[in-house]
């Protein structure tokens, strides 16, 4: 058979409180690139990047969403689907660390049981604005069981490395199947997630 | 009667047919072909593989299918694709057959689409092909001429015209825009296609009997449902299913070769030897190991094996291992060999050695033969051939036996043009087309070529021979001649040959030929190349071999072989799946909104707002848009909303005016009035395959008396739009506490309403009866919520129409839901209906008696005003009395008949 260009695809949300940076981690990522100016986004986007892990090429599909209070409800039914969360908050922003267990709940009433879960502290960069000390995060982190990075997309500190991260965690648990037919079949899951599919079936 | 057609195997889920297409010349374009018939293999169908001669032998290549009683024999062109097709037909039959005994419920959809096709014209058939299959997979083998053919009628449905762009990208083979177009074209209407050329003998082409009208109505609903959305090549980047991702993969790699491959030479031995049907009788040493150092690669060909029947007839020979057991032993002592591959036809072999060490780095063998013998296919003539790849290069290695005799150099020319053309490798990767001679990177052609030394006569060419003046001998090969005339070997290189001719010589000596015919000597075993970076180390003759009458022919050839750099092809590799993967990313669907937030300022019941969302794709691909529902709600926004259009189509660059309007009518307003509901919604934007845009919507609204109970009225008495929202939303749905002040006997908008009209309009002529105007409405509306004028605004006939809206949007009517029953069942009787109207809650009792007065007071007028009791009771009756169903017409009677009495009474 011809070989694939990807042996797997992994869908991954960035989550947290609006203003956190998580377009600007994405894009980081996904582009290699940062902007200063902040337009909040108010809706869904998603980017694509291919990484190679332990020899196999894993297509991520990363969703991006609305940080708005008032969008949380239409947000959380996103969640469905994802195989790996990010969760960000801002390092700056004590608030947005407060609400990292309201975040925490959402993925638990919401997400797929088995989906990977890690924590962000964003804008690491902006030391003298620090309101969060890493401790605290590490803590909770700790108590949830799930990995922490602290990041800054603008000074590019830990983005490739939580992505890959994340993105080998689910390798881990995803089943290894015979080598001839490991291209798992994303044309039913391909473009869309969430209620879409439902409300339109 | 035998014409030429073009066949089609086409496969929806679990039915095969065959598509038999007429063409017009050469078919490159759509409007050359048009289908013509359509053989469904079903139980009745049959192939039988040639058909009999007269000698008993069945013919290659012309199988009889039968279908029903119809016989039909096709001419297939010799070679892998007929063997490809009749291969995949017996696949579908035998499947079909497997289907049938396990009494699977067959499926009308190919029979009943027969008889339409069998009609149309070629512009429909890839749509209905399309319609007949089901989704799962998609899977094609077309060759050339059907893609061409594909692309075209693609480019006539004017829907996928995105595709045009990515096809005439630079840089891509024609096949792979052809092979991508195709694969754009199908979409996602997945179907297994499998065209071949071939001509048709048309024993008989009678209208096929199987049409059954019945199932037309199952033809057009697939032909329907069939349906397809705008494609791009952005979206078929994101369809795994057609691998156009890797494609592009490995059309980039294969242009960027240069980036990750460095040259290294390897040496290759390349020797051929016609043995004239002897067994070894000596060690082919002298042959084999005549290089100072062991080559990395060995290709041995021989010719003329075995000439006996049985190697001819039945292709099987004891001298295949004699031969290749003397080559293993000869082979060069100072390495390690490992036979790789080995080939014969009959008497003509090519054995394929590598040194051990290289083994590992040879891949994708495959072997293949062509039959030029008698009658243009046995295999006493041809070629046999093994391809390989070693590192990064393909390399390919014939060994033929072409035509015999001095005169037939033209038949050798037509050989080699045949072995060309018809010697084709399968690929690995069966949606590839297969692979000819000449598209590899390295060819090494070897064989007794049978060339002859040619105007002049046997003695001149002997002193030629004996003063070794090759180079005027050469002059008079036939082969150099044919070269330097590009009848043959074209683009094929081959040394200088300094050694005396290898034919023919008596046999078990260096003499030449004294046989009776005396042939004049000649150089029959040659060896040629063709490609980049080879170079010859020697071509020579061995003449210390005596077995044949023919010498053996060796030349070692130094080739520069492409050796991949990983580190150099990883990273080239990532730069191509970086580049890829921007494009995807680039190619999302994307439009840019003029506004997200949306404001409805001082929103009034029954009072129409529009806003306009302007929709710009600013994307690199068209797009879809549509407005989705939220979770948990069952439409994509609250019912005072709508969006229109709700979902469309935006070419790219395009724009959409999309009007968001809000509207408060009867069923909204009450909610609203109480505060329950605010003008407050989300909707949700979403581009197929693409992002999504939420969209805020907000508002304040005017709360109005038009939409709010008769018991909450009865408690203002103030203006509604001078209550705080707080006290609206708590006293209004809050029963009387003893705190609160005595409520109003009816409401006072509804006197308001009543008293004007009593006042002025009891003789008006068509009271109730002519609409009023909405301006005025809106003026009556805003003067009862906010005011307690002495006179309402507006002619006599909307302020009768603003009474009749608000006994419509009541939102628990005069004679609430709970009574309705009751009231249909004594309709017919005046003193239980009073009973019935006694009964009502105080203020909805109130509102009742004291509507009835003011309609009997019309009545004493109806001199003037035109009014009588049918009238008032067809109005007012529905008004009143609502079913909390959809009324059906035996109840409206009821009710009109249950208030006429309330009328009748009044008036006596």
């Amino acid at each position: 058979m011809a070989k694939k260009t990807y042996d797997l695809l992994f869908k991954l949300l960035l989550i947290g409180d609006s203003g956190v940076g998580k377009t600007c981690v994405l894009f980081r990522f996904s582009d290699d690139a940062f902007n200063t100016t902040f337009i909040s986004t108010i809706g869904i986007d998603f980017k694509i990047k291919t990484v190679e892990l332990q020899g196999k090429k894993i297509k991520l599909q990363i969703w991006d969403t609305a940080g708005q209070e008032r969008f949380h409800t239409i947000t959380t039914s996103y969640y469905r689907g994802a195989m790996g969360i990010m969760l960000v908050y801002d390092i700056t922003n004590a608030k947005s660390f407060e609400n990292i267990s309201k975040w925490l709940r959402n993925i638990d009433e919401h997400a797929n049981e088995d989906v990977e879960r890690m924590l962000l502290g964003n804008k690491c960069d902006m030391e003298d604005k620090r309101v969060v000390p890493k401790a605290k995060g590490e803590q909770i982190a700790r108590e949830h069981g799930i990995r922490f990075f602290e990041t800054s997309a603008k000074a590019n500190i830990n983005i490739e490395k939580a992505f890959l991260t994340l993105a080998e965690d689910i390798l881990r648990k995803t089943p290894v199947k015979e080598p001839n037919s490991e291209n798992v079949d994303i044309s039913s899951g391909g473009g869309v997630t969430g209620w879409k599919s439902k409300c339109c079936s | 009667m035998s014409e030429s057609r073009l066949l089609g195997l086409v496969a929806s889920a679990e039915e095969h047919a065959i598509f038999i297409y007429t063409h017009r010349r050469m078919a490159i374009t759509a409007d050359d072909v048009s289908l013509e018939d359509i053989i469904p293999i079903s139980l009745d169908f049959a192939v039988v593989e040639g058909k009999q001669q007269s000698d008993g032998r069945y013919e290659a290549g012309t199988p009889l299918i039968t279908y029903k009683d119809n016989e039909l024999e096709l001419k297939l062109p010799f070679g892998s694709h007929s063997r490809l097709f009749l291969s995949e037909v017996n696949k579908a039959w035998s499947g079909r057959f497997f289907l049938m005994c396990s009494v699977y419920p067959p499926i009308k959809h190919l029979k009943g689409s027969i008889r339409k096709w069998r009609t149309c014209k070629h512009s429909n058939i890839f749509w209905k092909i399309l319609g007949l299959c089901e989704m799962k997979q998609c899977h094609i083998i077309i060759d050339n001429i059907t893609y061409e053919t594909l692309l075209h009628e693609q480019h006539r449905a004017s829907m996928v015209t995105p595709f045009r762009r990515s096809a005439l990208l630079p840089g891509r083979s024609c096949n792979q825009q052809l092979y991508n177009a195709s694969m754009d074209f199908l979409q996602s209407r997945p179907c297994e296609m499998f065209l071949s050329r071939s001509v048709l003998t048309l024993a008989s082409l009678l209208p096929l009997p199987l049409v059954c009208a019945s199932s037309r109505e199952d033809r057009d609903d697939l032909v329907r449902s069939s349906s397809h959305t705008a494609s791009n090549k952005a979206q078929i980047l994101t369809m795994p299913q057609f691998g156009l991702r890797d494609n592009l993969i490995k059309c980039e790699l294969l242009k960027n070769e240069d980036l990750y491959t460095y040259l290294e030479s390897f040496s290759f031995f390349l020797g051929t030897y016609n043995v004239n049907g002897q067994t070894p009788k000596e060690s082919l040493r002298p042959w084999l190991s005549c290089t100072l150092h062991p080559p990395d690669i060995y290709c041995v060909g021989f010719q003329e094996l075995d000439l006996s029947k049985e190697a001819f007839f039945f292709n099987d020979t004891p001298k295949e291992q004699e031969w290749t057991k003397a080559v293993s032993e000869a082979l060069h002592p100072d390495a390690k060999y490992a036979l790789v591959k080995l080939v014969r036809l009959v008497g003509i072999m090519l054995i394929f050695y590598v040194k051990k060490e290289h083994a590992e780095f040879i891949s994708d063998v495959e072997a293949e033969n062509v039959g030029t013998g008698i009658m243009g296919r046995m295999g006493n003539k041809g070629a046999v051939s093994i391809r390989f790849r070693f590192h990064n290069s393909d390399i390919c290695v014939v060994n033929s036996h072409l035509a015999a005799h001095i005169d037939e150099y033209e038949r050798r020319n037509q050989d080699f043009k045949d072995i060309c053309s018809r010697l084709q490798f399968r690929q690995l990767d069966i949606t590839q087309p297969p692979l000819t001679i000449m598209k590899h990177n390295v060819v090494l052609w070897i064989g007794d070529l049978n060339y002859r030394i040619s105007d002049l006569d046997v003695d001149s060419v002997k002193e030629l021979i004996s003063k070794k003046d090759f180079e005027a001998l050469h002059s008079f090969d036939q082969l150099k001649r044919q070269i330097d005339e590009e009848a043959v070997f074209v683009g094929f290189e081959e040394g200088p040959i300094n050694f005396q001719p290898t034919y023919k010589y008596d046999t078990g000596s260096d003499k030449w030929d004294t046989s009776e015919k005396c042939r004049v000597p000649a150089w029959c075993d040659r060896i040629l190349w063709k490609g980049k970076n080879i170079k010859q180390q020697h071509y020579q003759s061995h003449m210390a071999l005596k077995t044949s009458d023919h010498k053996p022919v060796s030349s070692l050839m130094v080739i520069g072989i492409k050796r991949v750099n990983s580190e150099a092809y990883k990273k080239t590799f990532e730069e191509i799946v970086r580049t890829i993967d921007k494009m995807e990313n680039e190619c999302i669907p994307s439009v840019t909104l003029s506004r997200r937030e949306f404001y409805f300022k001082d929103v009034k019941f029954m009072q129409h707002h529009a806003e306009t969302l302007r929709l710009f794709n600013d994307g690199q691909v068209p797009c879809q848009f549509e407005f989705i529902q939220k979770p948990n709600e069952t439409t994509y926004c609250k019912p005072w909303l709508t969006a229109n259009p709700p979902k469309g189509f935006i070419a790219q660059g395009g724009s959409v005016d999309i009007d968001l309007e809000v509207f408060v009518n009867r069923s909204t307003a009450p909610d609203l009035n109480c505060g329950k509901q605010q003008i407050e919604d989300i909707l949700v934007l979403h581009l197929e395959r693409g992002k999504d845009y939420f969209i805020s919507v907000t508002g304040n609204y005017l709360p109005s008396c038009f939409g709010t109970s008769i018991q909450s009225l009865c408690q203002l008495r103030e203006p509604i739009r001078d209550m705080p929202q707080s006290v609206l939303v708590t006293d209004l749905t809050v029963a009387d506490t003893e705190t609160a002040e005595k409520p109003l006997d009816i409401p006072k908008e509804l006197w308001m309403m009543v008293d004007h009209l009593f006042r002025n309009a009891v003789k008006q002529e068509d009271i109730f009866q002519q609409p009023g105007l909405r301006s005025e409405f809106a003026e009556i509306r805003d003067c009862l919520d906010t005011g307690m004028p002495d006179s309402l605004p507006g002619s006599n006939h909307s302020v009768a129409e603003a009474l009749l809206l608000f006994l419509d949007a009541l939102p628990e009517p005069v004679v609430p839901f709970s009574f309705y029953p009751q009231c249909l069942e004594c309709c017919s009787s005046a003193s239980q209906c009073e009973t019935v109207i006694s009964l009502l809650p105080q203020c909805h009792k109130n509102v009742f008696n004291y509507l009835a007065a003011f309609l009997c007071e019309l009545l004493k007028n109806s001199a003037s005003n035109r009014l009588d009791v049918t009238i008032l009771a067809t109005i007012f009756a529905s008004l009143l009395l609502r079913s909390p169903k959809k009324q059906v017409l035996a109840e409206k009677r009821k009710t009109q008949e249950f208030f006429q009495h309330f009328l009748a009474t009044g008036s006596s």
